[in-house]
């Protein structure tokens, strides 16, 4: 197996990989989307919610912000304890951070809470990004007659609780955002069909410009070649079918881009060793029966 | 209130509504702010175009529950 690293940062990678099959690049990218553990808000508990946004709304947005989940994954129990835990109202230390978050509005003025405003109980899991919008405030005066002004301030007051969780059981505790495998093209022209430069419709047609002239000869551009989503526009666009779009066998391209809760490199190692295990799971099953020695 | 993330592919834009309207009411090209701000597909970029923060004219009505 061979590996070239065509892309790499913070929260995108993107691999070249030749000689391996098909199927076992997308059993890590389907590990890397539904089975790598992250962190996200699962139970929250709010004791005060007078603003104008329903609880429901309050906990689906705290569900949403990501939570940073490098040193979660060690730090605390697997999705399968915690899950029962927390079903049962157990939000124990080994399972669950806390999350809190307070804030009043004002007559007259707008206040915002955000991400960044959520006080946690753990500093190793909190927002990956500050600047998420949860909920909006404000405060009304109402004048009663024989009372005077009374004023009215929107409050919230609320826990969340966070836990380890698997993106098979909700998307918010998917690490990726894309993670997807695509084929290389490999594109053959006919150069005794191709009338040459008079033409021009296939290097038209290509609408990722793999394709151009050189000498009056088309060619395909040089790492143009990865771009090209074999949508066969030249193909069709050919009047003398002087060219082919096939695929290489065995070689894709990976891209993992994450949500910012791991980092890509720790994503595909994860996946990797959730497969190993399954499989070890397998064999250790076939060798309980008898079928393996 | 804006989105946390994008509906279709998941990725993380909540952070960066409040830098995006701010640019775009200075009369910056959203198209342009967009591809600054690193929103590269085009399932996310729906979400900052067709997006209208109705939340500031809810907040002075009383909720009903």
């Amino acid at each position: 197996m061979e590996i070239n690293v065509l892309e790499k940062d913070r929260l995108r990678i993107r691999l070249h990989i030749k000689d391996i099959p098909l199927h076992i690049l997308n059993s890590i990218r389907r590990a890397a989307i539904a089975e790598v553990p992250t962190m996200a808000v699962d139970s929250v508990v709010i004791t005060s919610n007078t603003s104008v946004l329903y609880d429901e709304y309050l906990a689906h947005r705290l569900a949403m912000v990501p939570l940073t989940s490098e040193e979660a994954l060690e730090k605390y129990n697997p999705p399968e304890v915690c899950r029962e835990a927390g079903e049962r109202g157990l939000f124990t230390e080994d399972c669950f951070v806390k999350l809190e978050l307070e804030g009043v509005g004002e007559p007259g003025k707008i206040t915002t809470l955000y991400s960044g405003d959520l006080k946690t109980s753990d500093p190793d899991v909190r927002p990956v990004y500050d600047r998420i919008p949860i909920a909006v405030l404000t405060g009304t005066v109402t004048h009663i007659p024989g009372r005077g002004e009374v004023v009215n301030r929107q409050e919230i007051r609320l826990e969340a609780y966070a836990r380890l969780g698997r993106g098979k059981e909700h998307a918010k505790w998917s690490p990726v955002s894309v993670a997807a495998h695509k084929y290389i093209a490999d594109i053959f022209i006919d150069q005794g069909k191709c009338v040459g430069e008079e033409c021009r419709a296939c290097v038209e047609a290509c609408p990722k410009g793999v394709l151009a002239f050189e000498d009056g000869r088309v060619r395909v551009v040089e790492d143009k070649i990865f771009d090209c989503s074999l949508c066969r526009e030249c193909e069709l666009a050919c009047p003398v079918n002087a060219i082919r779009v096939r695929w290489r066998d065995n070689e894709y391209i990976l891209t993992i881009e994450s949500t910012g809760v791991l980092s890509p490199k720790r994503i595909l190692i994860e996946a990797s060793k959730i497969i190993d295990k399954k499989l070890e799971v397998f064999l250790e099953e076939l060798r309980r029966l008898g079928v393996v020695e | 209130m804006f989105p946390v993330r994008c509906f279709t592919c998941g990725a993380p834009i909540g952070h960066l509504w409040e830098e995006y309207i701010k640019r775009v009411r200075a009369g910056e090209d959203p198209g342009k702010v967009l591809d600054d701000l690193g929103v590269k597909r085009y399932c996310c970029r729906r979400m900052f175009l067709s997006h209208a923060d109705i939340v500031y004219e809810i907040l002075n009505f009383p909720k009903v529950s």
